[in-house]
């Protein structure tokens, strides 16, 4: 810690170092604050306070306004944006400094950790480079100090080769480390608020873990006051002590975490804590198992693959990204391969969908062989084989209407005439609840819900027995993640489908699957029933995946407390 | 750098070779199929007076009664060796002719380049440093209006200023120094158009990624978030433009040295063209590609070593070892 002189030296320093005198003045108090862009308004009359030392969670979906208020505290909005009311930050109005005045608090005063570590560090300039940037606001002229101090703070956050990450320019990191690099670069000026946005969503579920670990644990040792934002429930529920709920840029309920917990009053709120997975582990069940019973017991396999292996090669070394892979899903069930990023998840359903042929092993779908076929003889499987992608903001062709890429397949296969392509058309939309009027639209006049809806559609519009999904809904918020799940679970019920989903989200996985396969670096090291594999995990390696999911247990984690693992009785 | 850079160059290499001969081929392949035999043409030029015998000889003599793939090998050895042949005009070799008018055209073409760059980089950085109160807007339409006027147009107003009015320069001593730097600025004005449209974009581009944004959160001003963060990232697809831009100054500097009466490749160029000088042609033709091919050679030499990410083919990975969060593959060697 600074010396008595440095901080008798640094006045900022210490107001901070005595919170003592003025302990019902708020670090930071957001009040009536409007941002706008243009004439369009995206943040309404929203308040709040947050003091020394505490955290609070500004929670809301996409176009909320969080990430917007955010960038209000730190004046970073970018242009056009325009922010009326007021931003009092230790005493100070921040919308009334002048440009000049303020630049001195950033980073200094108040951190800011971003959302997307890939794209957040500059691509050109070495990590050392960049790092060195915030030592300077160190008051501490010597360079090899600040060096020195740099390493220290890389150490404390995790990183096990300081000099080595130092040396690196940010392609040559892993997401993880490039957050850990990006969380020490915020703390390592001691700011007093620290301001992270969805620090953590754009990170494999274990390594979420541990990047919200490290910030709780910074927090409390360093005495920083954390302004979390985030869309993800259960993870504020954990990590803040109270929380404000936004709905396009208007507050629908705010105030301690566990009171919102234990009671909210809003219907927003009531509905969200309804949508997140983590919470109502049990949501569903009464749509997914009725025919789950009814086919598990008799049924042949719908899909068979076994002892599949693949592997690529890698910069002139072997890399396994497959390795002796078997499942089998039972016709009308749902089967779940779970797995961090390079766990070979992917690369498995490329194989099944004969993307890729496998070094070895076979795939079977509906009792015949795909490997090992001609062109003409897989494109007649893959009529009962379809793919619904990941993100539906990409997936669809921009320039196409909602008609037309529903019935490319079926042109695709020259299947029936005209008239019957077009009732099939509606009959699929009608299937995912979609109407009529919507077959004009292109996918730009679509909300992403609606867009995912389209691509179901167009995937059923062939009638296959089997549907890959694709981790299909984590380009989605968490209300519309639950509307698509429930056409999922109600076409199954309805047309008998097959499902393979591939997902990290373990807490939708445990509301849709029936059976589960957990991967980990290219070999199924555990699978069975979701009951089992949830209630009962036997490998070290899926354990540590369940304790990853945020539990939704309020008040804050101390993360040197093992947590318990989730199990059916987690409240919602 | 390392051997996978060296083998990255040498590769680059032999490509820029390929392609050199087979812009050699392609030439000598068009000359030959051209309607109408200038050969013979001048030949059988009564002026000349020679008789068919003679003209039997000459054409002997020459190898233009050999096919001509007999004829292709003769010309591509000679050119490997440096050797261009006669002009069929002056009778003079084709390498002397060129020798003679290459040093104007290179200070030329070099100082329209130097201030092309000049002025793109002083436009391009203006509109970033410059706030919008203080004509930030009028500097972002300059591109726009140097690409809209014809060079032989600003050569002709230059002249007309800089020579006639104002006397800076005597229009009949088109060598002079100050006549061959307004004859580079005319050249400069349009390439200077392309390089400032590409670098506003990229400066664009840059400032509004999340990195410069996260750079701000850490107290940068908006000067050291230029000169650390931005300029470099936005130069480097300048490197790839300038290569191309090279073409347009090569042509352009053909109109410039007509419109200021410099002696130079221009002016060879235009009376070969004028009277069918096939060997000056063709060795005119072939330069240029080798220029071509060897500037942007450089370019994409120059490149991985600007910029980090770009991965050369067959290079080991760099990553370094530092333990992961557990999300990496399974590798076996």
């Amino acid at each position: 810690m600074a010396s008595p002189n440095r901080l008798i030296a640094t006045p900022r320093r210490d107001d901070i170092e005595a919170p003592s005198l003025q302990p019902a003045t708020p670090l930071l108090r957001v009040d009536a604050l409007s941002v706008s862009y243009g004439r369009q308004q995206v943040v309404s009359d929203v308040s709040f306070a947050l003091s020394r030392g505490q955290s609070l969670a500004l929670i809301g979906e996409s176009g909320s306004g969080k990430s917007t208020i955010a960038r209000a505290v730190l004046r970073l909005l970018p242009n056009g944006g325009h922010a009326t009311g007021r931003i009092t930050f230790d005493g100070r109005d921040v919308l009334e400094l002048s440009e000049r005045r303020f630049r001195p608090l950033r980073g200094r005063a108040i951190g800011f950790v971003p959302q997307d570590p890939g794209n957040a560090l500059n691509p050109v300039r070495s990590i050392g480079a960049q790092a060195m940037e915030a030592a300077a606001l160190l008051d501490e002229p010597d360079d090899r100090v600040r060096k020195q101090r740099i390493l220290e703070t890389f150490a404390q956050v995790g990183l096990d080769h300081p000099q080595r990450v130092c040396d690196s320019y940010p392609h040559q990191l892993s997401g993880g480390m490039l957050q850990r690099v990006l969380i020490g670069l915020a703390v390592l000026p001691r700011p007093a608020l620290l301001v992270a946005d969805e620090p953590t969503s754009a990170l494999d579920v274990t390594i979420q873990k541990r990047i919200l670990d490290l910030l709780t644990r910074l927090q409390s040792e360093l005495d920083i006051s954390l302004l979390l934002i985030t869309h993800d429930l259960a993870i504020a529920a954990e990590r803040a002590d109270a929380l404000v709920v936004l709905k396009d840029g208007v507050i629908q309920e705010a105030g301690r975490t566990a009171a919102i917990f234990a009671s909210p009053r809003s219907a927003y709120a009531r509905e969200l804590q309804a949508d997140v997975p983590a919470l109502n582990p049990d949501r569903y069940r009464a749509l997914r198992d009725p025919g789950f019973r009814r086919r598990e017991a008799g049924a042949t396999a719908k899909i068979e693959v076994r002892a599949v292996t693949k592997t690529f090669a890698v910069d002139g070394r072997t890399l396994t990204a497959v390795d002796n892979v078997s499942f089998a899903v039972p016709a009308g069930t749902t089967h779940a391969l779970v797995g961090e990023s390079g766990s070979g998840k992917t690369t498995t359903i490329r194989l099944l969908l004969g993307l890729e042929t496998p070094d070895s092993g076979t795939i079977s779908v509906a009792g015949e062989q795909l490997s090992g076929r001609s062109p003409a003889t897989l494109r007649a499987a893959w009529r009962h084989l379809q793919l619904i992608y990941q993100n539906p903001f990409t997936s669809l062709d921009p320039t196409w209407t909602v008609e037309k890429l529903v019935r490319e397949p079926l042109d695709r296969f020259g299947i029936g005439t005209r008239k019957a392509r077009n009732a099939q058309v509606r009959q699929s939309l009608a299937d995912v609840g979609l109407g009529e009027h919507l077959l004009a639209r292109k996918p730009g006049a679509l909300s992403g819900g609606q867009r995912q809806r389209v691509a179901i559609a167009r995937a059923l519009v062939l009638r296959p027995d089997v549907i890959v999904l694709d981790e299909p809904t984590s380009a989605l918020d968490v209300t519309v993640q639950a509307d698509i799940v429930e056409v999922l679970l109600s076409l199954q019920a309805n047309l008998g489908l097959t499902y393979v989903f591939v997902s990290h989200d373990l807490a939708l996985v445990r509301q849709l699957a029936h059976t589960v396969s957990v991967m980990h670096r290219g070999r199924i090291v555990e699978h069975g029933s979701v009951g089992e594999i949830f209630d009962h995990p036997q490998q070290p390696y899926t354990r540590s995946l369940l304790a990853s999911i945020p539990s939704g247990t309020t008040g804050r984690v101390s993360p040197s407390r093992p947590r318990a693992v989730v199990t059916a009785d987690a409240p919602g | 750098m390392n051997n996978a850079y060296a083998a990255f160059a040498a590769r680059r290499l032999v490509q820029a070779l390929v392609v050199i001969l087979l812009a050699y081929v392609f030439t000598f392949v068009v000359v030959s199929i051209l309607p109408g035999d200038p050969i013979t043409n001048v030949l059988r030029d009564p002026q000349n007076g020679f008789s068919e015998d003679e003209i039997r000889q000459i054409i002997a003599a020459q190898g233009l009664d050999q096919p001509v793939l007999v004829q292709l090998w003769t010309s591509l050895t000679r050119f490997l060796t440096g050797d261009f042949g006669l002009s069929m005009r002056s009778s003079r070799p084709v390498g002397t002719l060129i020798a003679e008018v290459l040093p104007s055209t290179l200070i030329l073409a070099s100082s329209g380049f130097a201030v092309a760059l000049v002025l793109a980089t002083g436009i391009a950085y203006g509109t970033q440093l410059v706030p919008k109160r203080y004509g930030q807007g009028l500097l972002r339409g300059f591109p726009s209006l140097f690409l809209s006027v014809p060079n032989f147009v600003i050569g002709l107003v230059l002249i007309h200023l800089f020579g006639f009015q104002l006397g800076l320069f005597r229009v009949i001593a088109p060598n002079s120094f100050w006549a061959t730097v307004f004859a580079a600025i005319a050249l400069g004005i349009p390439v200077s158009a392309q390089i400032a449209e590409v670098l506003i974009a990229n400066l664009d581009h840059e400032r509004a990624q999340d990195y410069a944004a996260v750079a701000r959160s850490r107290g940068l001003g908006p000067f050291r978030l230029f000169a650390r963060h931005l300029l470099k990232p936005s130069s480097l697809p300048v490197v790839t433009i300038i290569a191309l831009t090279l073409g347009e100054l090569l042509g352009g500097s053909l109109i410039t040295e007509t419109v200021f009466g410099r002696t130079g490749i221009g002016s060879l160029v235009q009376r070969s063209v004028s009277t069918q000088d096939l060997p000056v042609l063709q060795a005119v033709v072939s330069l240029a590609a080798v220029v071509f091919v060897l500037v942007n050679l450089l370019a994409d030499l120059v490149y991985p070593l600007l910029d980090p990410r770009v991965k050369l083919v067959g290079a080991a990975s760099r990553r370094p070892t530092t333990a992961d969060d557990g999300a990496s593959q399974a590798v076996t060697p």
